[in-house]
């Protein structure tokens, strides 16, 4: 968390390479949401651009006490691709072709679990090694808590209790920068 | 009562393992343990999903380069006329040198004159130009920047000028810092020296500019196209 608060001190004081690195540390996961939100690679770049160019704007108004820079940038690209899916909705009422365009956005996964998956991915990162590691195994590996304890070489009491605290951990974060509970971080920048 | 072991419940959660009777019996009449228990399954489930999201490709420089042009404009709109005659010292002697080497190739030399060449060339730096706001999108550009000192410029959909379009080397980190390397056709592609000793790692914004034709050798503020150079 240190590192985000470096980041957002010299975000807030104007430091356009603070801008770089959150583009380089949060740029990817901005990207995928819009891509999964719009469909399109050519929007969803778009919506990325205005994202962090809104958020170089509105740098003023990142409170860290809200929530983290990514749960941040999450928020304004979630409201900058909705609309621009509002936009195309009307685009398409022009052009009388909303029944073809309804259908892909149908199958769209729901915002909040796009960026719940995105925030519990980047806490998951940023978790102790040994905690994010036998998270990592029970999650995408499907081990069992003594299997872990067998290929990490940990007591299984300590499997038990990394476990424990990283799944606090993810929690903790989810509730914080979560799409399902995020619209308290979203509340000043509506503007933006 | 007493509540189940949080222990057990992230064992539920996980699927690990599977409730007795008295901890189904529990789950249905408290409703703190239930509400837990599905706390943790949502987390759980989410961070299985994460495994697609580990490996996410860096996000890509174009786009990094058109939120650079975005916010760069305020700088460049900030500075007035006046100001612009204030050519910090040090540039002095570089833009004499830029210019020498303008004048050394005359100008614009158009692509075509080295199109009989053997393409031995290597390319050393790139960059995508992407239009400023204020720039109709459709407008936009390519550089390379090739071994042998020589910039390679293609340029499509600039906005019309009476004056004429420049190309400058800029520090991104300090926009009163920059170079001119020369100026271009309305379409097409050109080729432009780089001056010897420019380090290209601190001038590596591409900037080209509307200049009119007014006799002032420094940028008249008006930028088109930008673009960063990356290897
Ligand atoms: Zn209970």
């Amino acid at each position: 968390m240190d590192r985000d608060d470096q980041l957002a001190e010299r975000l807030r004081s104007g430091d356009e390479k603070a801008l770089r690195l959150a583009y380089d540390r949060h740029g990817a996961a901005v990207l995928y949401l819009a891509q999964r939100l719009l469909g399109n690679r050519a929007d969803a770049e778009d919506v990325t651009q205005l994202t962090f160019v809104a958020a170089w704007a509105g740098r003023d108004s990142f409170d860290p006490q809200r929530g983290t820079i990514l749960g941040w940038l999450l928020g304004i690209a979630r409201r900058k691709a909705i609309d621009r899916m509002r936009s195309a909705a009307r685009d398409d009422r022009l052009v009388e072709t909303v029944r073809s365009q309804v259908a892909p956005a149908e199958e769209a996964e729901r915002p909040e679990r796009v960026v719940d998956r995105l925030v519990v991915a980047d806490e998951l990162g940023r978790l102790p090694e040994e905690q994010r590691r036998t998270l990592e195994l029970a999650f995408f590996d499907d081990l069992t808590h003594p299997q872990i304890a067998a290929v990490t070489g940990l007591p299984l009491g300590t499997v038990k209790s990394h476990i424990r605290r990283g799944l606090a951990n993810l929690r903790r974060r989810w509730e914080v920068d979560g799409g399902t509970f995020g619209s308290r971080s979203a509340g000043p920048l509506r503007a933006l | 009562m007493e509540h189940l072991d949080p222990d057990r419940l992230v064992l539920f959660a996980l699927s690990e393992e599977a409730e007795d009777a008295a901890e189904s019996g529990h789950l249905a009449r408290c409703a703190t343990c239930r509400d837990e228990l599905d706390t943790l399954r949502t987390v759980t489930g989410l961070g299985a999903e994460t495994h697609d999201l580990r490996d996410l490709p860096p996000p890509p420089e174009q786009i990094w380069q058109r939120i650079e042009a975005d916010i760069a404009e305020p700088v460049r709109q900030q500075k007035p006329s006046p100001v612009r005659r204030s050519r910090p010292r040090w540039l002095v002697p570089v833009l004499a040198a830029a210019a020498a080497a303008i004048v050394a190739v005359a100008g614009t030399v158009a692509v075509d004159r080295f199109a009989g060449r053997a393409p031995a060339e290597t390319v050393t730096a790139r960059a995508t130009l992407a239009p400023l706001a204020t720039v109709p999108a459709a407008a936009g550009g390519t550089v390379r920047v090739l071994s042998d000192g020589e910039m390679r410029i293609g340029v499509r959909n600039l906005p019309l000028t009476t004056g004429f379009h420049e190309v400058w080397l800029i520090d991104p980190d300090d926009l009163t810092k920059m170079v001119a390397l020369g100026n271009l056709p309305d379409q097409g592609d050109s080729v432009l020296p780089v001056p010897p000793g420019i380090d290209m790692n601190q001038y590596r914004l591409v900037d080209i500019s509307d200049e009119p034709h007014d006799g002032d050798a420094t940028h008249s503020g008006r930028s088109l196209l930008r673009g960063i150079l990356t290897e």
